[in-house]
């Protein structure tokens, strides 16, 4: 009698328990399969804020510019502990432009006689020093922590990369030629048939 | 003995890992900078632009970080804030826009010569962001303390969605009449220089029509 109980009441729980999992199984098939809009996951809305613009200066200018070197430079720095190498690696952009300042002409710098006109221009040379755009600069690597510090190290080392790359004799001349190309047009298609150019010597 | 054993042990580790951190603050004040072989594109382009107005503008890009548990469950829509901390960032730019005329496409056609009257026929200034600058010296982090800093990739994310909102405000600016006055400006001075006189000299502008101006007038048209 008591082997029989024991047997009966070892097959309810046998049963009761592969009950249990076909329920777990039927509810996970159901979730799984069966829901298939269910989505969950963790978010970040990586937007800025909207802030204004402000307007820090207004400069009226006269650069004219005949050569326009555009350049990107990928920079590295290193910084070796003791246990592990850290590397920030960035790429930066930047246009050179290199032409005449028109607020550096002399007083008489145009001379007309007749069909002949003299003009007589100041030194190309690179219009503006600031010709990064640091905005659309990307993050190649990174590891480790870096300080701003280190990113406006790196930043004054692609300027120099840049300088050392772009403001060369070849362009300068280059950018020269160009502009009196571009000065002998101008003067043509206002009537004058002879044109002298002269270019004030590089400081 | 064995208890000797593991402390000393311990003991070592602990020491050595506290150099190891010494000489790492040590080492973090210099760094080795190893100029690599610079992958560089260079384009290199002739051009005859006349920059006659220059902007300088200031702006404080700022981003709140806040992780959420988004989504849908049995249909319902899920958006919850978790409360493992925030992350902000603001970061201050300069940007220099500068507006030109491009005398590149200028032939004779632009200019018109009647007797001792002339009228030079322009196209309208067009704007460029010249150069711009992070001051990263003033960049100010607040990070939760279960949270991660914010990487050099996000900053950067950040940084060219300034770059865009300041050119999306150009056109708010009044930069573009600003050059109109000032190539006159300019260009008066010149061509007196060649023996016109003031109010014989005209300065016209005219806007260069691309393919989408076109079809907006002839939808307008018909």
């Amino acid at each position: 009698m008591n082997r029989e109980t024991t047997s009966i009441t070892s097959t309810l729980r046998w049963a009761s328990r592969a009950l249990l999992l076909l329920v777990i199984v039927l509810v996970a098939w159901w979730l799984l399969f069966s829901e298939k809009d269910n989505h969950v996951g963790l978010q970040v809305d990586d937007g800025i804020n909207l802030t204004p613009e402000q307007i820090q200066s207004v400069k009226d200018i006269g650069e004219w510019e005949f050569l326009s070197v555009r350049d990107e430079e990928l920079v590295d720095t290193v910084r070796k502990g003791f246990l592990s190498t850290d590397q920030l690696v960035r790429i930066y952009y930047g246009t050179l432009r290199l032409g005449i300042n028109m607020h550096d002409v002399e007083p008489g710098w145009i001379e007309a006689s007749g069909d002949t006109v003299t003009l007589t221009l100041p030194a190309v040379r690179l219009l503006d020093r600031d010709f990064i755009d640091e905005a659309r600069t990307k993050a190649f690597y990174e590891s480790g922590k870096w300080t701003g510090h280190d990113r406006e190290a790196l930043y004054r080392k692609a300027h120099r990369m840049m300088l050392a790359h772009c403001l060369t004799p070849a362009n300068l001349r280059t950018a020269e030629s160009n502009a009196d190309a571009q000065f002998r047009r101008m003067m043509k298609g206002m009537g004058f048939n002879h044109v002298n150019i002269r270019f004030k010597p590089q400081k | 003995m064995r208890e000797t054993l593991l402390f000393l042990s311990v003991a070592l580790a602990l020491v050595g890992s506290s150099c190891s951190s010494r000489k790492s603050q040590e080492q973090q004040s210099e760094y080795v900078s190893i100029d690599t072989v610079p992958m560089m594109v260079m384009q290199i382009q002739k051009c005859s632009r006349l920059y006659t107005a220059e902007y300088h503008i200031h702006k404080i890009v700022t981003h709140d970080d806040v992780l959420k548990v988004k989504g849908s469950l049995f249909k319902q829509d899920i958006n919850v804030r978790l409360p493992l901390g925030q992350r902000k960032v603001a970061i201050p730019m300069d940007a220099t826009l500068k507006a030109y005329i491009d005398f590149g496409q200028m032939t004779e056609k632009n200019i018109e010569r009647q007797g001792e009257k002339i009228t030079i026929l322009l196209p309208d200034p067009k704007v460029e962001m010249t150069s711009s600058k992070i001051n990263q010296q003033q960049i100010r982090e607040f990070v939760g303390l279960v949270r991660a800093g914010f990487s050099d990739e996000e900053m950067t994310h950040y940084e060219q969605q300034g770059r865009e909102a300041i050119i999306r405000s150009i056109p708010n600016l009044g930069i573009i009449e600003m050059a109109k006055e000032n190539a006159a400006r300019t260009l008066i001075p010149m061509i007196e220089q060649l023996g016109f006189k003031e109010q014989d000299i005209t300065i016209a502008f005219r806007k260069d029509y691309g393919q989408y101006d076109i079809r907006r007038i002839l939808e307008i048209k018909d």
